[in-house]
Parts: structure tokens; sequence; C-alpha cells
């Protein structure tokens, strides 16, 4: 075997296909997944012995099982590491995850980040209560465990997921009481030439809606949560309509008794270990903060590339035809030569990878939030969870003067607790910049460790030597 | 077996949530299993306010609660087992 060692740091569509050509071209591959099984969000694979059936559309199952199939076919060449926590990233570079209860240190030659992205939700008032989650949540939910969240759903958001999850729901069985969406599902179809080169994706979008509209599951656009009501678990939900501002409608609310409210306002990209590598980022209102890349997936820094949504939302068909590229340019760069086959294969890549921007550009709109929904939580509702600090106190740290994310963690505690600021930063971030008029300046500073982890884990790391002048 | 599940025909088998006994499928976590059976209050925060499950895939740490005598575990990453104790976590227990 030829020399060189590549660290993936994700296995989702653009993980699991950048190791399979790293390997290709004779690298070692190190695959850093923290789940239980290779997939990532939209490939995500439920333990064997539920026998969970699949509520995706048949060329999804296919796209997935035949990923799947390739990644597990190099699996003596690809070691894939499960339930890791990857907790520090540094230039060198140097990566630093938590597995089996101990500590391991990696020093590769270079490293891909395919982290993916999570997802976004503004706060309101009630939207901590038990039975208020991710859209895409309640989807892995199902997807990897054969749940539904609960009997009676209501579904909530923006972009395509929202549609998705409610064909889905529906599909395994439960009620879905609205599907309130800003703009129309058939608003995404404005522009033919990009539909036509988005087929596929067009394709699987007309199953779930068939699904949608067989069930007249009933679709409230532009309607958005602006309270959530329960004790100790969701209740109700009140449903108000926003208007071209994106304010209340006066007279527009309708109350929705539902055991769950599954909510999706897009994507912000996991940028952690990035941030933390010290890579050049940039901030769109679609990814939040991300690795800026050339097209082979190329960061400011010669090792570290990046690839599929982390590096800017594009959806998993743009994702897996990335990773083959980004996968076979960190291999040329590490063994100082191109590999001498697959290069039809990274054509063709290229080709997929081109087609589907152009059709992933009109779903952006669809994905625009209007500044009015920062304004829908009151002073009083809780904005970082983890730390239980209000929207009065983001509000009353930027009076002060404290205009950073960075300054309003340190004054609030938002986005010091257990989440390290995923759940809250897009909205103290969105919040920040409506007080100041100003668009976001800088990411949250992300700081070792990246994930909690037990003092015993961190000291149980075997081979770690610490260096004589310390 | 659970009210909202599709039975796959999975081993299913028993464990306990604050003195109750659950029904779980083989392969499911355990906030799923509670998922199933109506219950999606985990815990609650130090602040008093009730907490579940919210982001679904492990990064949110909402969902976590005490499991067989150790605090803070997540309830949506990890996989239920017959016989094993999960209680509501109150506080900073």
């Amino acid at each position: 075997m030829m020399g060189g060692h590549v660290v993936i740091v994700g296995a989702g569509p653009a993980g699991m296909s950048a190791a399979i050509s790293v390997a290709e071209a004779g690298c070692r591959v190190t695959v850093l997944d923290e789940a239980a099984r290779p997939g990532g969000q939209i490939f995500r694979q439920a333990a064997p012995e539920l026998k969970a059936p699949s509520y995706a559309t048949e060329a999804e199952q296919r796209r997935k099982a035949a990923l799947l199939a390739d990644f597990a076919s190099l699996g003596k060449a690809i070691t894939y590491v499960a339930q890791a926590q990857v907790i520090s990233a540094f230039a060198g570079p140097e990566i630093q995850y938590v597995a089996d209860d101990a500590t391991h240190t990696l020093n590769p030659d270079a490293v891909i980040l395919a982290t993916g992205v999570r997802e976004k939700l503004f706060p309101f008032e009630g939207w901590t209560l038990p039975g208020v989650l991710g859209a895409g949540g309640a989807q892995s939910i199902l997807k990897a465990q054969n749940v539904l969240p609960g009997k009676r759903i209501v579904i909530a958001g923006a972009g395509p997921l929202p549609m998705v999850v409610a064909a889905q729901m529906t599909r395994a069985g439960a009620d879905v009481l609205a599907l309130a969406q800003l703009h129309h599902v058939l608003s995404m179809g404005s522009n033919p030439l990009a539909l036509l080169a988005g087929r596929a994706s067009v394709l699987e979008g007309l199953g779930y809606l068939s699904t949608v509209l067989r069930a007249r599951i009933p679709q409230l656009t532009g309607y958005v949560p602006i309270r959530a009501e329960g004790d100790t678990q969701l209740k109700s939900v009140v449903l108000a309509k926003l208007d071209a501002q994106g304010q209340v409608i006066g007279g527009s609310q309708r109350r929705v008794e539902t055991d769950v409210l599954a909510l999706n306002y897009g994507f912000v990209a996991n940028a952690e270990l990035a941030t933390m590598m010290g890579v050049d980022l940039r901030f769109d209102e679609f990814s939040g903060w991300h690795p800026v890349i050339d097209d082979e997936g190329r960061t400011s820094d010669p090792s570290v590339f990046a690839c599929g949504d982390t590096a800017g939302l594009r959806g998993s068909y743009v994702a897996q035809a990335e990773g083959h590229i980004v996968g076979a340019a960190a291999a040329e760069q590490v063994l100082g030569q191109a590999a001498k086959t697959g290069q039809n294969s990274l054509v063709q890549a290229r080709k997929a990878r081109a087609q589907q921007l152009k059709f992933q550009s009109t779903l952006r709109h669809t994905l625009k939030l209007p500044d009015g929904v920062w304004g829908i939580s009151t002073p009083d509702t809780i904005i970082c969870r983890c730390e239980g600090v209000r929207k009065a106190e983001i509000l009353g740290a930027l009076e002060h003067g404290h205009r950073s994310v960075n300054a309003i963690k340190r004054n609030t505690r938002c986005g010091m607790g257990w989440c390290n600021g995923r759940s809250c930063l897009h909205s103290v971030s969105a919040l920040a910049s409506q007080a100041t008029g100003e668009p976001p300046q800088t990411p949250m500073t992300p700081r070792p460790v990246a994930r909690p982890v037990t003092l015993g884990e961190l000291a149980n790391a075997p081979g770690y030597e610490v260096p004589d002048d310390h | 077996m659970g009210e909202y599940s599709t039975d796959a025909g999975a081993e299913t088998f028993q464990f306990e949530f604050d003195g109750q006994n659950i029904s779980a499928q083989a392969g499911q976590s355990v906030a799923a299993a509670l998922m199933q059976a109506g219950h999606r209050c985990l815990r609650i925060d130090e602040f008093g306010t009730p907490k579940g499950a919210f982001c679904g895939i492990g990064f949110c740490w909402e969902c976590r609660c005490v499991i067989d005598g150790v605090s803070n575990e997540r309830a949506c990453m990890t996989p239920a087992r017959p016989g094993m104790v999960v209680q509501r976590q109150m506080g900073l227990e």
C-alpha cells in the first residue's frame, strides 16, 4: 500500500463517498462517525434487529442502498469508527476524538470535514415544551427507531423538508393535523429548466406531495407557530399567519390540539471543527458560518478539505457527488499524483454536482425567513435552552454595547451549556444583527472540547505523552 | 405493544421508567420507547423547565436522564436494554 493517511469526519453522503474515493486512490482512510452506523442523517440506518420498514421513496432507498454497499465493500481499506465524538481539531492537522471510553489523537496527512448541518428553528413562547422538536429529528426517530413521536402531529417550516416529513409520518400512520409552510410547496417549481436539471429530486418530491394531497392534510401557507401550550408536555399550538414583512396578522391565530409539533426552518452548518482549525469561513443566511472551499473542496489550509452541506447547504445529491470529487483531490495531494483510474466517474460527479446546483438554487427562496420571525418570541422566551437565558437578557446585553455573539455569550452565558451553542447561536446572531443593523461579523469561538465528555474519557488517553517542556 | 409503533416483528422486552413498565423493541433508543408509551417529558431542568427529546439526533442534550443510576445520559442515543432502570432527571441531579 502507498503512503498517506486521510481522516474524514462524518459518514453521510459526502463523507462516505469521499472515503470511497480516497480508498480507491490507495490512501489509508479513517472515518470518524458519531452515529452507530454509517449513513448520516438522510441515509440513517435503524438497528438491523428492529426490522424497521422504510417510508422514503423507492428512489431514495435505492440511492441509500447503493452508497452503503459501496462503502461496505471497501471495508478493508476504510477504518470506520462508530460512535466517535470529535472533541478537538487543530491545524497540523491534529484530531482528537473520544470512542470506547478513551481519547485518541490522530495526525493524518489531510482531513476532510463532512460534518453536515443541523436544523434551524426560531424561538417562540413554549418552544421548550417536550413534544416540540425538529422535523428532521422526528424523521430520524421514525427512520431509525420505527416510532412515531406521537399520534397527532403538526408540522411547520420552510423549504422542502416539512412536506417530506408530513408524507412519511402519514405513511407510518400518524394523523398530521396541519402542514404550515412559510411558502407554498408549488412555489418551488417556478423555473422549468431548473426542474429538469433536478428531475430526480423533483420526482421524489412529487411522490411525497401526492401522499400529502391524498391524505387531505390541511395546508396552512404563510402560518408559523407563535405559542406552544402545555404543562409538562405539549397540548396545543397556536399558529398565526405572517404578512409580507413577517409580522403576525391580527385575528389569524388558530389553536390546534396536538401531541407533537415538528419544525424545520432550514439548517446551520456544523462548522465548529472548521472554525477550531482556523480555516477561512463565510456567512450566508441558508447555512450560517461555513468553511470557504474551492471546486475541489480545498479550504484556506492546504491539509484541510470540506465537502457537502457543511461547506454550504446544497442537499444530498450535491453532497454525494462532491464527496467523490473532494476525496480524489485530497488523495492526489497526499500522494503527490492523480489517481490513474476513476477519471470517468470524476467527470460524471462534476456533471451531477453542476446539474443539482442549478436545481438547488431554485429551492433557495423557499428557505428565506422574514426578519419578523425573530420577533415572535417575547422578552420572557428562553433563547438559550441549556442555560435558560431569556430574550430580555440578550437584548439587555445588546443595549449595553455587547454586539458580537462572543460578547453576548460572555455576558449572558448563552451558548455555554451542554449543546455548546448549537441550538441558540443562530438565534442570538439574528437578534444581534437586527439590533445593530449589521450582518454577523464573527462566529462564536468554539473551544475544545467540542462535545461533552467525561473527565475519565479525557484522562484515558492511551499512547499520549506529555511533551517534555510542560 | 406501543400505541404508535408499526409492529415489524422485532423482539420486545420491558424496562422501568419512574416505576412504570415500558415496552421496547430490540434496537430502539430509550427516548423512542418512551415516546411510544406517550412519555415525552424526560427531565425538569435546573430552572424548572420541563424538557424532552428536541433535536432527535444527539447534539442538543435536552433528553438527558438518569439511566441505571448514571445521570446526564442521552435518552435518544442510548439503546434500551431489558431490565434497565430509567428516571426522569430533576434539576442538577
